[in-house]
């Protein structure tokens, strides 16, 4: 029998004492692993966020926003050199036009109304202001056309980014184009379609060339659904305004970039010349709770920590007062204090591994539901996709199974190989600060002890 | 070979330097059986320690084997009292979750002899103090006083110690069995050479002894 078997055995010593440590030792450990399967969910989450919320920046040129306002459009060169900046993930061109109804056969879908007709009130009114400014209201007015709707035609790299939800554009019929092609080819918008009985594979008339219907879409938006999207490059020769772009949605890799990013557009193609927008702060909003979240986990990590640790030192030094005479024994009869302090630590050992095991599984348990009540969102996106059952104790109990399944799923993403040596770790640290405060105490038991008689 | 020259021992108290040993001197030839008596407080146990390395002296010398163990460090202190001293107590201080055998295996490790071994020389030295092989399966609690100081004594033997120490082994024995363990102490003392201090209140076993000394005041006296 050597030291660690009797470390072993000693840690039966006593079954009911014992078996209350391993009980809170394996309380605090589940804690341990839950709150680390928590940490490590929020941060990937955190980095979902940050990949794919506020990353999205705008660049226009200077002056301009939608049709109004006033300034050059972006060149090709400027867009080459936004897609070549650094963190820029991927770029989408775009280059906005009006048809009227010289420029097309199509009728507008959208009514005018008051709206439409004062957004157009100054239109005209150049070739009656000639000369000296006249200062008659009456006569200018009377000098400008009839307002007409005009239909809206983007031509873009990515028909995607016409949607308004920030998904995919949801085609009713036909198929996308391709955006780097400069094919004849248009989307409709499904008002518009409607309106002028447009079917994929029809043909309308746009500034004078034959285009052809890919594809029908429908965003739920009114006006985009009232336009025509066609690929960036057949717009730009059919506007003449070659190589240029209204906008340029640009794609950052993460949303601590986009900051840095806009210095350096901006200094690359000039303050003066671009105006340039972001969600940076929004994201930086639903980052910033989920960080207290992850910090809370932390802070959860280390107060299980410390909680294992003084579960298993105030134990251990319970146990060395109530051995002291007979550690005394052992150093009398030849025993060192290594001899001595390996037995303890192994006795330490042995409780914190067999806490450890019961602590890890009930890790994996409650982790699950742990993580999901402290990120809700996660919880919901699962739920929505579920088909509603019939109520009664055997569908609920098979709901129950799906649950604690999809938890043991979720865990076992969060629950990598790290995360799990992590908490392996932890449990070492317990035992090692738990053993070394009674292992000091024990090197200070003078044998000499032993022959005062009680 | 014992040899203790102008031995003494303080301890700081609250009222002062108390001296437990004051200018003890003695010498003691090997597989001789020594007794010292003395009342409560005289420094029995303190002499004791000394003599066992389990405390180190204020001033003085104490020679085993030519060797002056009040000199010797920390570690080689606790090779010394493994190899050349057993300890009886009178509590016999027995570990209560090890088995008789266990107990007498424990002092062999501790002694160095290796692990194949100790199993057998274990059950040889308890047969030898009258512990059979039933009894050696038993923990602590499940023997008598007698058996329990007699696993005790193997246990002290169990590396053919130049000394043993005993400190009042027969105290909490009834005085048939005190006789018995005395006897036991007596025979080895003459059997295997080894030399035995024992620190008792009993006067009819002093009185059994090669020599018999007192402690009073921390002084020894020849009777």
């Amino acid at each position: 029998m050597n030291v660690i078997t009797r470390g072993i055995k000693n840690s039966l010593r006593s079954p009911m004492r014992s078996s209350a440590i391993i009980l809170m030792l394996a309380i605090s450990i589940g804690l341990i692993l839950s709150m680390l399967v928590a940490r490590s969910s929020v941060e990937s989450k955190i980095n979902d966020v940050k990949a794919n919320t506020g990353t999205n920046i705008t660049i226009n040129p200077a002056g301009v926003q939608g049709f109004a306002g006033g300034g050059n459009p972006l060149t090709s060169d400027q867009v080459a050199s936004i897609s070549s900046a650094a963190h820029i993930v991927s770029t989408t061109a775009t280059l906005s036009d009006q048809m009227g109804t010289t420029d097309t056969n199509l009728t507008p879908s959208l009514t005018l109304g008051s709206f439409g007709a004062r957004q157009q009130r100054f239109e005209g009114t150049s070739s009656g202001t000639t000369g000296s400014t006249s200062t008659d209201v009456s006569v200018s007015t009377s000098n400008r056309p009839t307002p007409t709707p005009r239909i809206s035609v983007t031509g873009t790299t990515n028909p995607n980014s016409v949607a308004t939800n920030g998904g995919n554009l949801t085609i009713q019929s036909g198929t996308a184009f391709n955006g780097t092609s400069s094919d004849l080819v248009a989307l409709v918008g499904s008002s518009l379609a409607t309106k002028n009985n447009l079917t994929t594979g029809s043909t309308f008339t746009a500034y004078g060339k034959t285009v052809t219907v890919v594809g029908i879409y429908s965003t739920g938006n009114t006006f985009q659904d009232s336009g025509v999207i066609m690929p960036l490059a057949a717009v730009q020769s059919l506007t003449n305004q070659s190589g240029d772009a209204s906008s340029v949605i640009a794609k950052v890799d993460s949303s601590d970039n986009v900051d840095s990013t806009i210095t350096n557009l901006k200094s690359t193609l000039g303050s003066d010349k671009v105006d340039i927008t972001s969600e940076a702060q929004q994201a930086a909003a639903s980052v910033s709770s989920l960080s207290a979240i992850s910090g809370l986990a932390l802070a959860g990590v280390i107060g299980a920590t410390i909680a294992g640790a003084v579960i298993v030192l105030l134990a251990m030094v319970m146990v060395v007062r109530e051995r002291r005479r007979e550690i005394g024994v052992i150093k009398a009869i030849g025993g060192t204090n290594q001899k001595v302090v390996s037995q303890f630590v192994a006795e330490a050992l042995t409780l914190t591994i067999v806490g450890a095991i019961i602590g890890l599984g009930l890790g994996v348990v409650v982790s699950g539901p742990m993580t999901s009540s402290l990120v809700s969102s996660q919880t919901s996106s699962t739920t929505t996709t579920g088909i509603p059952e019939v109520g009664g104790a055997a569908p609920a109990f098979r709901r129950g199974l799906n649950q604690l399944n999809s938890n043991l799923t979720k865990v076992q993403s969060s629950l990598t190989p790290q995360v799990f040596v992590i908490a392996i770790g932890m449990t070492l640290l317990i035992a090692i600060i738990g053993s070394a405060v009674p292992a000091w105490f024990i090197a200070r038991i003078r044998p000499a002890e032993v022959l005062r008689s009680e | 070979m014992l040899s203790v020259k102008n031995l003494t021992k303080s301890f700081q108290s609250p009222s002062g330097t108390v001296k437990a040993l004051d200018g003890i001197s003695l010498d003691v030839d090997t597989g001789q059986f020594v007794s010292i008596i003395g009342k409560s407080g005289s420094g029995k146990s303190t002499l004791l320690s000394m003599l066992g390395a389990l405390d180190i002296p204020t001033s003085g010398k104490i020679e085993v084997d030519d060797q002056d163990i009040a000199k010797l460090s920390s570690s080689k202190q606790t090779a010394y009292r493994a190899h050349k001293i057993g300890f009886v107590f009178q509590q016999y201080n027995l570990i209560p979750n090890l088995t008789a055998l266990e107990n007498v295996m424990l002092a062999l490790e501790f002694g160095g002899i290796k692990s194949s071994a100790r199993r057998q020389r274990a059950s040889q030295l308890l047969n030898d103090v009258g512990i059979d092989a039933a009894e050696q399966a038993r923990r602590p609690s499940r023997l008598s006083g007698g058996q329990q100081q007699r696993v005790s004594i193997a246990r002290a033997l169990a590396n053919n110690p130049s000394i043993i120490l005993a400190d009042e082994p027969t105290g909490n024995l009834d005085s048939e069995t005190g006789q018995k363990i005395f006897d036991l102490l007596h025979n080895l003392s003459r059997i295997k050479n080894t030399t035995i201090i024992a620190v008792t209140h009993d006067l009819d076993i002093a009185g059994k002894t090669d020599r018999t000394f007192r402690l009073k005041d921390g002084k020894l006296s020849t009777i």
